[in-house]
């Protein structure tokens, strides 16, 4: 389904660009005037730092934390050393707990409203960036880049602020539009609206990172595609369909799987403001293994926890996944 | 409704849009202003009873405060060492594999897309026991050289990925056009495809920056033993005491803490522009 | 031309890297010359005169010894304690919470001083020190200094009221806190989750936060006991404007005290002087007396807050770090501490030291009935997510406490027994 429109973006563009000075021709061979390495050989040497990184710094420190997993493993064995082998027994220990569930399902609709949320408001405002003046632009650029810059620790402090009880500039606009029900009202004492405060606060962190990307592929568009595209009467929807859509589509995807990614594993904003709280009303996932792995340093659960985890994000992802090996093939 | 004058009818035409992009840019400010306000305000003035959005008298102490924290210029030179570090050397590794990917036809390419993007999935957080291990075991603990090479591989796999779909966007056939007007391979990759990538590198670079210069974990069970080589998130986090945290520090020290990157983005943005100006793309 | 592009573009990076490493290998020093030892004190514990004047003196006596003393943050100290404690180069001395070391103590990773106890003098250690330091009989915290929370008054808003003196019950002080909180003056400032205080109150009715049968714990917070003291908390808190949903720390009690409409805080005495510093004008003005109980002439119990020391089974100078830990345990530097920084000394015998002086005398007062949290390893962890917090701000905002208390005992009981 995807296959044409992909392909249409970057192939349309030598047909009213470049073409007309290039006729399609084979690349050229690097390593015609390098004989000392062949031609084939230079994929590997460009990934080679990758895949080395890739195995020391991340796969070995995997291949251990499944280990811990697998093992007794607490505050003891980390400074003493002398785990011993407990088999899945960490991984029916986190399955039998009937919260466990729960948070799987709390986790999956915390991802679903967020992403939702980040992935609309980030294509209108990169669309509309798009269309503004350079002054408005640089301005909404710069507004954006600030909020994303903002270190997370300053922002979601500011957050609990504005949220406050009784001191918060929320409640007291809330209070000046004639919501008298939201004279000291405590958001983080009630789970819905704690879980609120805080989706809030995660889009307002991830929307500039959609928005600036989604806007940066845009501009890689050269301005002639649109230009000669208009003269040729296409109106805007259209330009939108057949020019920025594939354009945006392989970014789009990549931010999409992105924002998944990291809304999901989200814990840092959560921890902070509401510590999974009130009433387990906040706890995701990452929370919760914090909760049983940190907390008390059972790093063995911990493991576990993420294990299990990780498997979860593959299944979610690999619709993903799939489509994007399969789109690998065509390139 | 009669027709306006051309130039009031495209404001007015304008006007929805323009409305918008305040409407984002107040919301995308606010929150920061505010941080900024708070750490110019006078103490008593931040916990006030109604909210005080404009300032009524400014003080310098919460800056003195943080500036005057211990060890405030090695954490800001251990951030900025580590941060630099480990931005330039995924730039590095990442601009060779997603050339290698966007570029090239190679056998093992989709198994090793497949693994970058799987490595976007790994569990950091849970990761620390284990690389902590890792690091005690080959005595690596308290080196920042350590904590770049993490920083690194945190944000590898996401800067590859990126790189790669900037690469793909733009028509390779401007380079093949390039080549046969005489360059070779590699100086058309650098004279027609590398400014148009400038977008791309500034936002996985920004990415990167932001990822290494807020990470507080793995900086904090790292570095253990050596004081003089924490980070700033660390420095962040020391206004808070049994008493309470300070926050007028506290936001005078994340003021502080976030000038770099928006220092970092405004230079980049200039030269961003001047690279898509440059006329690279004559077509 | 790309062929040599990225090697050097890696190589830069590569050499970026070893500027940072090489900068930072300064490295330890080991057997030959003076030792150093490296104590770890927490931030705002004592003050760096206190240190300074303890190093120089340290560092006389001990002429084979340097001593490095490094300031720790509060943020992400567990991991940090942990992550050193599991070091093959530790810290020699670190200072960790008394509500934190059962868990340190019974990691292995903590060096066992059973056997200097008695040249400690350790017979008359507060117990709500030196128990948590203590595992299976072993004695691995040495108790350092404690500090139990008073309440803190605004000695011109009493007179104004026409208060003249502190009261003695709590039936007293329910009264004149009613009295004091008219107008733009808040009777007492304090906060929906101030939780050492509602143990306190708990204890004082004769209530447990969590209670041990056989080898199992129990969050206990829905007694009718440590109902009551809820209640009581409940009552008290109406008669100010503090919170119902955050602590002490935010926003500051004492930044919120310093206003000066504020007639009562309840805060370890040390409190008055960050009051004092965010507003000379109160300087002077501040009082102090113990948490009232429920007869007069007997304090309340109050929760002991403190710090115990410990060494590190990797430490590699276990016997000058053992010195430094006596010398810090000791008379000596009790009495200063004593003076200078307004604590309990860490032996009942030392209670003379906090005689002359108003804060302390009062904290002196209530720190025989002190008492410190459930003696579980676990108990870090739950003051981690803190239940207690959760329910102090449920009950306070409307929700029936019984069912509450029913939630947040469960939960207590659930991670002390994992």
């Amino acid at each position: 389904m995807t296959r044409p429109a992909t392909r249409t973006g970057p192939a349309a563009a030598p047909d009213t660009a470049a073409a007309a000075t290039a006729p399609a021709s084979a690349p050229v061979p690097p390593a015609g005037r390098r004989p000392a390495v062949p031609g084939a050989l230079w994929p590997y040497l460009l990934i080679a730092p990758t895949v080395l990184g890739i195995a020391v710094l991340l796969a070995y420190p995997l291949a251990r934390s499944v280990l811990i997993s697998l093992q007794h493993y607490g505050m003891g064995e980390l400074i003493r050393g002398g785990a011993g082998f407990a088999g899945l027994e960490n991984y029916r220990e986190i399955l039998r707990d009937g919260e466990f569930w729960q948070v799987v399902r709390r986790t999956l609709w915390w991802t679903g409203i967020n992403v939702v949320l980040i992935m609309v408001i980030g294509t209108l405002v990169a669309l509309m960036l798009q269309r503004l003046r350079k002054r408005m632009r640089t301005l909404v650029l710069s507004g954006l880049v600030l909020a994303w810059a903002s270190p997370v620790i300053a922002t979601t402090t500011v957050f609990q602020w504005l949220f406050s009880s009784r001191l918060g500039v929320v409640n007291w606009l809330l209070v000046r539009l004639g919501f008298d029900s939201f004279q000291d009202y405590s958001w983080l004492a009630h789970g819905p609206a704690a879980f609120t405060v805080l989706v809030l606060l995660v889009v307002w962190q991830s929307v500039p990172f959609v928005a600036i990307t989604l806007h940066s592929a845009l501009t890689t568009v050269p301005t002639e595609l649109f230009e000669s595209a208009r003269i040729d009467g296409a109106g805007d929807w259209r330009i939108f369909r057949s020019i920025t859509l594939p354009v945006l589509r392989p970014v789009f995807g990549l931010i999409l799987s992105l924002e998944v990614i990291w809304v999901f594993r989200c814990f840092a904003q959560i921890w902070a403001v509401t510590r999974g709280g009130p009433g387990g009303a906040t706890t995701t996932l990452p929370v919760y293994s914090y909760q049983v792995a940190r907390s008390l340093h059972r790093y063995d659960l911990g493991a576990a926890a993420a294990t299990l985890t990780v498997l979860i994000l593959i299944a979610v992802l690999i619709v993903y996944f799939r489509q994007m090996f399969r789109q690998e093939a065509e390139l | 409704m009669r027709p306006l004058p051309a130039p009031m009818s495209g404001t007015l035409r304008r006007l929805p849009l323009n409305a918008g992009a305040l409407v984002v840019f107040v919301l995308c400010v606010f929150p920061v202003y505010w941080m900024v306000l708070t750490a110019f305000k006078p103490t008593p003035d931040i916990q006030a009873e109604s909210p005080v959005f404009l300032p009524t008298s400014l003080t310098l102490e919460h800056f003195s405060a943080a500036v005057d924290a211990d060890g405030f210029w090695s954490f800001w030179r251990n951030s900025l060492l580590v941060t630099a570090g480990c931005v330039l050397l995924a730039l590095a590794v990442a601009l060779g594999s997603a050339f290698a990917v966007a570029r090239l036809r190679w056998k093992g390419r989709r198994g090793f897309v497949l693994m970058v993007f799987i490595a976007q999935v790994a569990p950091w957080e849970a990761l620390l026991i284990p690389l902590y291990v890792i690091t005690r075991d080959t005595d690596m603990l308290d080196r920042l050289a350590t904590l770049t090479l993490v920083y690194f591989m945190i944000t590898l796999p996401f800067t590859i990925l990126t790189l790669r779909s900037f690469l793909t966007a733009i028509p390779k056939e401007l380079e093949e056009a390039a080549q046969v007007d005489g360059c070779t391979r590699a100086a058309a990759f650098r004279r027609v495809t590398f400014p148009l990538l400038a977008p791309g590198l500034l936002a996985t670079s920004l990415f990167g920056f932001i990822t290494a210069w807020n990470e507080f974990a793995f900086a904090n069970m790292l570095i253990i033993k050596n004081q003089d080589d924490r980070t700033l998130p660390v420095w962040l986090s020391s206004f808070s005491n049994v008493f309470g945290t300070d926050w007028g520090a506290t936001m005078a020290a994340s003021t502080l803490f976030a000038l770099p990157v928006l220092v970092l983005f405004l230079v980049l943005q200039r030269r961003v522009a001047t690279g898509l100006a440059g006329g690279a793309v004559k077509g | 031309m790309k062929i040599r592009f990225i090697p050097t573009a890696a190589a830069l990076a590569a050499a970026c890297a070893l500027t940072a490493c090489g900068t930072s290998s300064s490295g330890s020093e080991q057997a030959s010359g003076p030792a150093t030892l490296t104590v770890w004190i927490m931030k705002d514990s004592v003050s760096d005169a206190y240190l300074q004047r303890f190093e120089k003196d340290f560092e006389r006596q001990h002429e084979d010894t340097v001593l490095d003393i490094q300031i720790q943050e509060w943020d992400g100290i567990g991991e940090k304690i942990t992550a050193a404690l599991a070091s093959k180069d530790s810290p020699d001395v670190i200072e960790v919470g008394n509500t934190q070391v059962a868990q340190y103590a019974q990691s292995g990773g903590v060096l066992d001083l059973s056997d200097k106890v008695g040249e400690l003098r350790g017979g008359d250690w507060l117990p709500g020190l030196a128990e948590p330091g203590k595992i299976d009989g072993k004695q691995y915290g040495v108790p350092w200094y404690a500090a139990n929370r008073v309440v803190i008054y605004n000695k011109d808003l009493f007179a104004k009221a026409g208060i003249t003196s502190p009261p003695t019950t709590r039936d007293e002080w329910l009264r004149i806190t009613e009295k004091l909180n008219r107008g733009t003056t808040q009777g007492i400032y304090l906060p929906g989750q101030n939780w050492y205080t509602l143990a306190g109150f708990i204890w004082e009715e004769g209530g447990e936060l969590a209670e041990k049968s056989g080898d199992q714990w129990k969050g206990s917070l829905d007694s009718p006991q440590a109902l009551r003291g809820m209640d009581f908390y409940q009552r008290l808190q109406a008669l100010g404007k503090g919170p119902k949903d955050s602590d002490e720390a935010k926003p500051p009690q004492a930044d919120v005290f310093a206003k000066g409409d504020v007639a009562q805080i309840i805060a370890v005495p040390g409190g008055a002087e960050i009051v004092e510093q965010a507003n000379p004008a109160l300087a002077g003005k501040l009082g102090f007396f113990p948490i009232p109980g429920g007869t007069a002439g007997t304090p309340a119990a109050t929760f002991t807050g403190g710090s115990d020391l410990i060494i590190p089974a990797a430490s590699a100078h276990q016997d000058a770090a053992y010195q430094v830990v006596k010398s810090l345990a000791g008379e000596k530097w009790q009495r200063d501490l004593a003076r200078t920084m307004s604590y309990v000394p860490n032996r009942t015998s030392l209670a003379d030291a906090l005689e002359d002086n108003e804060g302390t005398a009062a904290m002196a007062a209530a720190a025989a009935r002190g008492r410190a949290t459930p003696n579980s390893p676990e108990w870090a962890a739950v003051e981690a997510t803190n239940p207690i917090k959760e329910y102090m701000t449920a009950v306070l905002t409307g929700s029936d406490p019984k069912k509450a208390a029913k939630d947040a005992s469960d939960a207590i009981s659930k991670t002390l027994n994992s």
